[in-house]
């Protein structure tokens, strides 16, 4: 089947935005996730707290997800 | 009114020292009074512990020491102690005798069998060079030497060396896990040459002090050695279970009598947190205004009346400690302030908000009838194994019910589209980030009326104009300004650009320079709710695949059957996990960084009356 390259090219540029937003979002969280670990050595009561921070960053991967949904809608219209 | 904590008031308690005992049982019966730390200063000291407390600081600590020795932990739900002080210093004197003579007596064996460990093993080099263990006694006439040295070959120059100096010896040689061992016997008067010719061989000196003086053969006494340690260790094995039905005889008795001691520590020692002077004490603290009355009634009747209670409600400055107060279905939410921070006195208690909102958005990110169906049950299951965190689990049954409510509005069963969905998650997903973002800007919205109010309160109605409506003002300027851009309605763009203008300007008044560089925190807040569908779409796009992955299997037919049958179970099982975590963290981190970054302070001290254990 044959694809036009500008769709070839709108699919790509949603992966990367999703892609390197989620290579951020996860790069933010392992930062907090061992600061969070390491909290949770010395005082085991910050779980909960510490759950909450590791999970602050996954924003980014949602912008990055929102973005790519619209990039694809560029496609259908 | 539920959205206030628990009105409070001062109170100060005062009397003579006779009567701080009496005063200190009945507050710990009463469980009413949130003591306020006494600092010392010049006008009074802290107190001093009641007498007792000394003797029970010992108590405990043997009893302690009692549950560590018998590997006893604290389960929590302690027992009842109906005896006193006395008794329980007899019985455990009488108990950690036992224990000891036990003890000692293990250790003792652990001694005799690691000594006679030692003798099989001299015994065994013995045997290697056929030697009894008498020979090894001290002799008048003959020098002695036993030990290692380097290998096979030193033997014979040694032999040869010696032969050159005397004819008087007699040179014996064994293998010993693989080391070469000699016994040398020689003339007394020729030891240092002969030592002399050893050293140059490597020789290392090994004593037989656990072998020596035993009688008869080296065989014969190996078997001797190995008969006592088997004895000993089935003495031990005795003195285990021994030890064992110690521990089960005893451990009510340690637990209760723990408990006990643990809470009359606690009466003994609450003078420590009073001011005293020397022939007074004086105790100030908090009590809920409600039961003022009566608490003070019960206080002054254990006193007979010779004790001054003073009560005020709170000032304006004071750090009053925080009992939320909610009607019993919101209670359970109560749990994620304490988490995060008990709101502070005066601001409004956003416990029922997070009822409104937490559940609607665990619910629109799990959104599936069997997931919710069957994590209501997994929850149900839960909670009647473990009482103890019961609200979490009263908090998630709710949210999972609302998922359930949610699964029919997306139409979705374990990922299929069973009915007609009023929104398709998986085909439509624009419907939905708009739904979900129709959230933020609500919740959003929400969070700064509360902080309007806050504000209004504490600061006047002016600062809450300018910092919190100011915000508000902003969303709709930029609204005005998007909307005729995207052709929805046909405006100027001057009236969206003066909102905008006086927006800037109140946040300026309001906050500061701070709230002008973050301005666009808001819309980033707003678009972190397309969260909700996000989080919906991945886990309904893992169910489809699943779903689509054990259908090929189906269609194969025979034994793939049961592999497609694995798939689901294994597949479903994983996807609900990881979506019961997602919703929730999610959930609860919109409320605690988008919601709660509007209005809450918090920081005050949750209230914790005395006497009242958690």
């Amino acid at each position: 089947m044959a694809v036009e390259l500008s769709t070839g090219l709108i699919a790509l540029a949603s992966g990367l935005a999703i892609g390197a937003s989620a290579i951020a979002a996860a790069w933010a969280e392992k930062e907090i996730g061992v600061a969070a670990v390491g909290a949770m050595a010395e005082k085991e009561e910050l779980f909960g707290k510490g759950l909450i921070l590791t999970v602050i960053p996954e924003t980014i991967v949602i912008f990055g997800l929102v973005v790519a949904i619209l990039i694809l809608n560029l496609a259908k219209g | 009114m539920m959205l206030k904590p628990q009105q409070m008031s001062r109170v100060i308690i005062t009397g003579p020292k006779n009567l701080q005992e009496q005063v200190v049982k009945e507050l710990h019966s009463l469980k009413i009074l949130h003591i306020a730390d006494h600092s010392r200063n010049e006008m009074a000291d802290i107190g001093t512990p009641l007498e007792s407390a000394d003797r029970l600081s010992q108590a405990l600590v043997k009893i302690r020491s009692l549950m560590s020795a018998l590997g006893i932990k604290k389960n929590g739900n302690g027992l009842e102690h109906r005896k006193g002080l006395p008794e329980i210093e007899m019985a455990s004197r009488k108990l950690s005798e036992q224990l000891n003579t036990n003890l000692d007596e293990s250790k003792k064996i652990d001694d005799k069998v690691s000594k006679l460990n030692a003798a099989a093993q001299e015994l065994e080099i013995l045997k290697s060079l056929n030697l009894p263990p008498e020979a090894l006694d001290s002799y008048k006439s003959l020098a002695s030497f036993t030990g290692y040295v380097r290998d096979k070959t030193s033997v014979e120059s040694i032999r040869a060396e010696l032969i050159r100096i005397t004819d008087k010896f007699m040179l014996l040689s064994g293998d010993v896990s693989g080391k070469t061992f000699i016994g040398l016997f020689a003339d007394e008067k020729e030891k240092h040459n002969a030592l002399d010719i050893l050293s140059k061989k490597g020789f290392s000196a090994f004593n037989f002090s656990n072998a020596q003086g035993m009688k008869g053969g080296a065989v014969a006494n190996i078997q001797k050695t190995e008969t006592e340690i088997k004895k000993l260790q089935k003495a031990k094995l005795d003195i285990n279970e021994g030890v064992e039905r110690l521990r089960e005889t005893y451990k009510g008795f340690l637990l209760s009598a723990d408990s006990y001691l643990e809470e009359q520590l606690e009466k003994a020692e609450a003078p420590l947190k009073f001011a005293a002077t020397s022939s007074s004490f004086l105790i100030k603290g908090w009590i809920p205004e409600n039961q003022l009355k009566a608490s003070i009634d019960r206080l002054n009747m254990a006193a007979r009346n010779k004790i001054y209670v003073h009560f005020e409600p709170a000032k304006k400055n004071d750090k009053v400690p925080v009992k939320l107060k909610n009607p019993k279905m919101v209670e359970p939410f109560e749990f994620f302030m304490g988490l995060y921070s008990m709101p502070s006195y005066r601001e409004l208690d956003p416990t029922f908000f997070i009822f409104l909102s937490f559940p609607i958005f665990f619910g629109m990110m799990l959104g599936d009838v069997g997931y919710g169906v069957l994590s209501l049950m997994l929850f149900w299951a839960i909670k009647k194994k473990m009482p103890s965190a019961k609200s979490l689990l009263n908090v998630l049954m709710i949210s999972s019910f609302i998922s359930v409510l949610f699964g029919f509005f997306f139409g979705e069963f374990f990922g299929y589209e069973f009915m007609h969905p009023v929104i398709s998650r998986e085909h439509d997903m624009f419907s939905l980030m708009y739904l979900a973002i129709g959230f933020g800007i609500v919740h959003v919205n929400l969070g700064l009326i509360i902080g309007m109010v806050n504000e209004w309160k504490s600061h006047g109605m002016m600062h809450a104009v300018y910092a919190k409506l100011s915000w508000i003002i902003l969303e709709i300027g930029v609204a005005l300004l998007a909307l005729p851009y995207l052709k929805i309605i046909t405006l100027s763009p001057l009236i969206g650009a003066i909102f905008l203008g006086l927006s800037i300007l109140m946040l300026l008044k309001g906050e500061g320079v701070k709230g002008v560089i973050e301005l666009p925190s808001i819309f980033t807040n707003i678009l972190s709710y397309a969260r909700l569908m996000a989080i919906g779409l991945s886990s309904v796009i893992l169910a489809v695949i699943i779903n689509d992955s054990a259908r090929d299997f189906f269609h194969e037919g025979g034994f793939l059957i049961i592999a497609g049958v694995l798939i689901l179970i294994v597949g479903h099982g994983i996807n609900i996990m990881l979506g019961l975590l997602g919703s929730f963290l999610h959930s609860l981190r919109l409320h605690y960084v988008e919601f709660f970054s509007k209005f809450f302070q918090g920081g005050a001290k949750r209230y914790q009356p005395f006497g009242l254990k958690e």
